[in-house]
């Protein structure tokens, strides 16, 4: 079924069942291998993108809710001040390890400032406590979330 | 007679009339007693046709006719294990008296129903009686399908009779004393199941008998949402004020304002029935999912229409335990509102909030929101401790939704914490479950 996607920006016609997940239409049929594949079932934190600004598990999201609405995914959140912020501070600090996680992570971040400019722990917490990082980078990522929203350089 | 005697005979009379009294009161009145109009028989009804198919269905063969009414009565879901060939049965239910499987309805002469006369089929659907004698229990919802005409409950047999046999034999029930000895079920149907045929009403519209036919001959409605009484029988006094039912709460569907359906607007009812979700109502899950995606889905809208017809003229039933008002959204952030529980809020960060979102509004899709839903308004957070232990998959027009089930990867004591979390943010009342309440509902839940 031809579908209509409004992604980073650009409009982008497709052919996908509209039961599809957002996240097979972006990897598989798009070619954006940046939003990554983790558990399916929207514990993990891997697939997130925002959807009207807002950081949702694409894994789960049929294709056919998320017509007409606004699609954010890694590959353009550095084109967002609150993720440009969080990019810049992530590769200050050296947040990554494996990588597997962070471009969920960077996701679920950015818009975390985006709502919430200057957060405590509390909000990092309520924010985040869905991104699992298997290589344990939880202390670098809340120390890069707090520099990204005070801008102090390290 | 001597004094004595006449004492003794005395004493039997007073027995035997107490007996009747008692099974008369217990029994109560009949699912459509209500409604109080004059009833006649079907084959004297020139208003309109209650029974049967839709009616652009009329001219289809009876196989096909069969299939809908197959699907509007939902035989598949109960006759079907999850993973196993449909209607191949064995889907366990857990009773407080041990395990009941359902049977094999597949044309399968030795594992399945494929030896039934018509005449035998009649029997095992309307009056309980099986193909060797032996008594259904009333899981299997004979009492309500009595109502079907010969004509329909035949083209049901067609269907299933059209259908590949699968050898498949349902596992023995594991029922204890006195629940194993099936004989006795002859008086609770007896007493219990009337075994009379629908008869439509001529003082109300031909719309509100088919949606009479379809809600309490097919759909059978009244099975999950109507309470039982002491005979486990359905106790119309109290017509569709909410049940719980294999573990969970089917709520109030009677025309009371507060807790029932008095406030639904039409557009509401219809939306819920036909696709699982009303905006402000939140979704169907659990058995009411089941229903909509394997049969109200499959109705024709003015079928639908006619079962809200119906649904409105059921008098208001109080459930006293419901709050008067769902409660609103939630705010925004994860620091104001509620936060009785600190481990419900971890767990609801951890597992929750990205789909259902701070305020219960989800950021994803409407089916997702908690706002203004019966299972996050229920002091009891039944529901809630369900789907976070069993998660849902419904078949929408859109695509499929899913939540997945948290059952095997949080304990009793978090899901407690999460369902009391979950109650006292997005509802008006948290709820105070405990480690062994979860515990208890993981075990009534059909497997």
């Amino acid at each position: 079924m031809a579908t209509t996607l409004t992604i980073n920006g650009e409009r982008k016609t497709l052919d996908a069942p509209p039961e599809m997940p957002l996240l097979w239409v972006l990897r598989d049929i798009l070619g954006m291998t940046g939003t990554k594949f983790g558990c399916g079932i929207a514990q993990c934190g891997a697939c997130t993108v925002h959807v009207d600004g807002k950081a949702v598990r694409s894994c789960v999201l049929p294709v056919s809710a998320v017509e007409n609405r606004a699609i954010t995914t890694v590959e353009a959140v550095g084109n967002t001040p609150a993720g440009a912020k969080v990019q810049k501070a992530w590769l200050d600090l050296e947040v990554i390890q494996c990588g597997y996680c962070q471009s969920g992570q960077i996701m679920a971040a950015a818009a975390l400032l985006a709502a919430t400019p200057n957060p405590d722990d509390s909000d990092i917490d309520a924010a985040m406590a869905g991104n699992i990082c298997r290589c344990g980078t939880y202390v670098r990522i809340r120390e890069a979330i707090k520099q990204a929203a005070s801008g102090r350089q390290s | 007679m001597s004094g004595v005697m006449r004492i003794l005979a005395s004493l039997v009379v007073i027995a035997i009339v107490a007996v009747a009294l008692g099974v008369w009161y217990i029994r109560g009145p009949g699912p459509l007693d209500f409604a109080g109009g004059t009833k006649v028989a079907l084959a004297d009804y020139r208003a309109g046709k209650p029974t049967g198919v839709p009616a652009s269905l009329e001219k289809a063969s009876l196989v096909e006719r069969g299939e809908w009414l197959a699907k509007a009565a939902d035989c598949m879901v109960c006759h079907t294990k999850p993973g196993e060939k449909e209607y191949s049965g064995g889907l366990g239910f857990k009773l407080p008296f041990g395990m009941l499987y359902s049977t094999n309805i597949t044309p399968d002469k030795e594992t399945g129903i494929g030896n039934y006369s018509d005449q035998d089929f009649l029997n095992a659907v309307r009056r309980g009686k099986r193909h060797d004698g032996a008594r259904l229990y009333p899981a299997m919802p004979y009492a309500s399908y009595a109502y079907m005409t010969d004509e329909d409950v035949l083209a049901v047999k067609a269907y299933l009779f059209s259908l590949p046999p699968v050898r498949a034999k349902a596992p023995e029930n594991t029922l204890s004393f006195p629940f194993n000895q099936r004989w006795a079920m002859i008086f609770w149907s007896a007493v219990f199941n009337p075994d009379t045929r629908f008869t439509p009403d001529t003082s109300k519209s031909p719309e509100w008998n088919r949606g009479a036919y379809l809600a309490e001959a097919l759909a059978h409605c009244g099975e999950c949402h109507t309470p039982r009484n002491l005979g486990f029988a359905l106790d119309n006094r109290k017509k569709f004020a909410g049940a719980i039912t294999a573990g969970w709460r089917a709520f109030n569907i009677s025309s009371d304002k507060a807790t029932g359906l008095g406030n639904w607007r039409d557009q509401d009812l219809i939306s819920y029935l036909s696709l699982g979700h009303a905006a402000g109502h939140g979704s169907a899950s659990g058995p009411m999912g089941e229903a909509v995606d394997h049969s109200f889905s499959q109705f024709a809208p003015e079928d639908i229409r006619a079962i809200v017809v119906y649904l409105r003229s059921v008098p208001p039933q109080p459930s006293p335990d419901l709050p008067a008002v769902t409660a609103p959204a939630a705010p925004a952030s994860h620091r104001d509102g509620v936060t009785a529980d600190a481990r419900g809020k971890r767990v609801f960060a951890s597992a929750c909030v990205s789909c259902h979102g701070w305020s219960g509004e989800s950021p994803m899709s409407p089916m997702a929101t908690l706002t203004g839903t019966w299972a996050v308004n229920d002091p009891a957070a039944i529901n809630v401790a369900q789907i976070v232990l069993s998660g849902t998959k419904r078949h929408t027009p859109d695509g499929a939704l899913s939540m997945p089930a948290f059952g095997n990867a949080y304990t009793d004591d978090e899901i407690a914490a999460v369902a009391n979390y979950v109650t006292a943010r997005f509802g008006t009342e948290g709820s105070k479950l405990t480690a062994k309440d979860v515990a208890e509902l993981r075990e009534q839940t059909a497997e």
